[in-house]
């Protein structure tokens, strides 16, 4: 229930309503005074005051003041006539309900019609600063293009300037040369009738090709050139300087590169290490280590170095059994069976590596050579020289710098020639 | 302003002025079957001095002694892809005045570029060429010898002196993938060489480098996208010091860029300064025309 507040004074003058009402010790904010045309209500909870107006009066332009214990009401009245009474008499509940409602309804409105107002406001204030920024920015471009612009006039004109120069002074220089032509034309007459007088007879007469020899354009430098050429020095002495080049190594220059090559071998080598052969039951008692194919090759290597050849052609057949994609192996294992003087199977491995090895590229041609080479020997010591030539020679192109292969080729040579001159 | 238009039986690759005087103005070509010619313009029909100088296309020619700049011997060099430099006196017919040629049996690369320098009197001259495996070589013709190779690991596309006419002092080498190298010519270390900074500009290659003929120290680059580059190098403080062995070693310096700016999408493959107006230079393009370009504000750098 509200506490209505029943202590107000009020006085009017013809255009306006001066209503004072007292609220001691309360706090007011413009929150709580709600005015419409014809209804006035002030609520601090739980303190109420509320008047429905002796007749409308204008709430855009009314005042309150809110201080010293009191809010001071100005309203002005919507039409000039004197009031009997600040609220209307015999107001009933139900015409006081409708009178809030309206009052109520019509605030709505108001502050609706105002929130819209200042969108559009500020939607125009919004625009306007836009433009104004593109205003300003187009100023400045233009400043910029105007610099440009008078910098580009200015070079301009220098150049036209400078062409116009060059012209005049190459015009003058021709009439300045014909001048002195002249003059030189009429000095060596002078300097020929002196001459006719004493014995130099050949340097007459080239004077006087030189004279036949003027003709239009380049005539005047003649005599100029004769001089500077007494005074160059003589062409040098031809010699030759012997270079060499870096050589490069992957990556070489696009066009001679073997590049599909070399990835078909890179392919094939990553592939060879992948494979592993089906047959693992009698394997299943080795160790985790002599099942890796790397390993057994190392262990192969080792033992051929100290000598133990049999034991590195074990070691080599095992790591075949693992993997058969590895040309190494079988290039070792052939140089074994060298050892061993097991010649055909010495040939049949270095054969089975060479099969492996292709493509040919620069990255496998020690293993080429070697394979090559192998086979060769082998194929001597069984005394079928031709067969051993053809492997040398093969070894020989891919390196031909290899002295130790030269010679050996050249034994070869020398044998089957020695050979067929018996029978 | 067309003048003229002369045609001849095989496609030209390359010419210069460098090596005639001022007042006959004979034009030195090299083409692509390997002939060198020269030509006087105002009677083109039959060179002036001829020789079939290459077996392959001659790639790259300089000239020196000419157009009043130095002293000396007129001298041409030519550049070949037969892996060949030789350099041609035109007094002299049908021979070289020198050889620089691969080793017997070694196979030859391309050489893509030559330049002349050093021509500071009568008998100093060298000729530096650049190949297509990236070696730079510096060749001495006073003592007929090798002075000096590097490699700079992609193919060199141009080396240029910046002053033909004086004691040799810079040395700008282009290459492939748009890198380029500056190297200090005046301290030559027995074993390390000259010092050297190296930039990489453009993406694509660098075509050209040329140096500005009022000063020495700017030089414009031309790539392969169509833009022109225009670089400032700065001296260091101290051009050379000494290193751990007492030998003198030379310190390179800073290079700036200046301006760039795109031309053409296609590359521009050649490019020249004008050497009575500052700034003015002409260029031409894969897209088969020929720019007349100004740089101003050249002063105030």
């Amino acid at each position: 229930m509200p506490v209505w507040l029943r202590e107000h004074s009020w006085r009017q003058t013809a255009s306006a309503v001066y209503l004072s009402l007292p609220v001691r010790g309360l706090r007011v904010t413009p929150g709580s005074i709600f005015c419409t045309d014809r209804y006035l209500k002030v609520s601090i909870p739980p303190f109420l005051f509320e008047a429905v107006l002796y007749a409308p009066i204008d709430d855009t332009n009314s005042t309150a003041k809110i201080g010293n214990g009191t809010i001071f009401f100005t309203l002005y009245k919507k039409e000039a006539a004197m009031w009997d009474s600040l609220t209307l008499a015999n107001a009933n509940k139900e015409k006081l309900q409708c009178v809030r409602e309206n009052a109520v309804l019509k605030a709505h409105e108001k502050a609706k019609e105002e929130a819209e107002a200042k969108k559009v406001t500020k939607q125009e204030h919004k625009k306007y600063a836009l433009e104004a920024t593109m205003k300003l920015e187009e100023a400045e471009r233009k400043r910029i293009e105007d610099l440009k612009e008078k910098e580009r006039q200015k070079v301009t004109k220098e150049l036209e300037l400078w062409k116009k120069q060059q012209e005049d002074a190459a015009k003058q220089k021709r009439v300045q040369k014909e001048g002195e032509l002249h003059q030189e034309v009429e000095q060596l007459k002078e300097r020929k009738k002196e001459k006719m007088n004493k014995t130099r007879v050949p340097n007459e007469g080239t004077s006087k090709t030189r004279l036949k020899a003027t003709k239009g354009h380049g005539s005047y430098s003649m005599f100029s050139e004769n001089l500077k050429e007494e005074q160059l020095p003589a062409p040098r002495s031809a010699a030759t300087i012997k270079i060499n080049f870096t050589s490069r190594v992957f990556p070489t220059a696009l066009r001679e590169s073997r590049v599909a090559e070399e990835e078909e071998w890179l392919r094939k080598q990553a592939e060879a290490r992948r494979t592993v052969s089906a047959d693992l039951s009698e394997l299943e008692d080795l160790k985790e280590e002599e099942k890796n194919p790397e390993w057994l090759k190392d262990k192969g290597n080792k033992m051929f170095a100290t000598g133990n050849y049999l034991a590195a052609v074990n070691a080599y057949n095992l790591a075949v059994q693992l993997n058969n994609k590895l040309p190494l192996l079988y290039l070792n294992r052939a140089a074994c069976h060298l050892k061993l003087r097991n010649l055909h199977k010495a040939i049949e491995d270095s054969s089975k590596a060479l099969e492996l090895l292709t493509p040919p590229v620069p990255d496998n041609k020690n293993a080429r050579i070697k394979a090559y080479v192998r086979r060769g020997t082998a194929f001597c010591q069984l005394e079928l020289y031709t067969e051993g030539l053809q492997d040398y020679e093969a070894a020989l192109k891919i390196d031909p710098k290899n002295k130790t292969i030269e010679k050996d080729a050249e034994k070869i040579r020398h044998l089957i020639q020695g050979t067929t001159e018996d029978s | 302003l067309f003048l003229k238009k002369i045609e001849k039986a095989k496609p030209l690759k390359c010419g210069t002025f460098g090596a005639t005087s001022l007042q006959q103005r004979y034009f030195a070509t090299g083409d692509f079957g390997g002939n060198l010619n020269i030509w006087n313009l105002e009677a083109p029909e039959i060179p002036v001095y001829s020789v079939k100088g290459h077996k392959e296309i001659i790639n790259s020619i300089d000239g020196v002694g000419g157009l009043g700049i130095g002293e000396g011997a007129p001298e041409i060099v030519t550049g070949s892809r037969d892996g060949t430099v030789k350099v041609w006196d035109p007094r002299q017919k049908d021979t070289p005045v020198a050889n620089m040629e691969p080793v017997q049996g070694e196979s030859k690369r391309d050489c893509w570029t030559v330049a002349f320098g050093n021509a500071y009197n009568q008998e100093e001259r060298v000729v530096c060429a650049g190949y297509d495996n990236g070696d730079i070589k510096l060749f001495d013709l006073k003592t007929m010898s090798l002075r000096w190779e590097t490699n700079i690991k992609n193919g060199v596309c141009s080396v240029e002196f910046d002053r033909k006419d004086v004691n040799m002092n810079k040395l700008v080498a282009t290459s492939l993938e748009g890198k380029f190298h500056v190297f200090d010519m005046r301290t030559q270390h027995p074993t390390k060489g000259f010092a050297s900074v190296s930039e990489k500009a453009q993406k694509s290659t660098i075509w050209q480098v040329r140096h500005l003929p009022q000063n020495r120290d700017i030089f414009m680059t031309s790539g392969g996208a169509g833009s022109l580059h225009l670089w400032k190098y700065e001296y260091p403080a101290q051009r050379s010091k000494k290193d751990s062995e007492g030998a003198e070693m030379g310190v390179a310096g800073s290079v700036s860029l200046l301006q760039n700016v795109t031309l053409s999408t296609q590359p521009i493959s050649s490019l020249d300064w004008s050497p009575d107006k500052k700034g003015l230079c002409v260029c031409g393009a894969f897209d088969q025309t020929v720019r007349v370009l100004i740089v101003t504000k050249l002063n105030k750098v």
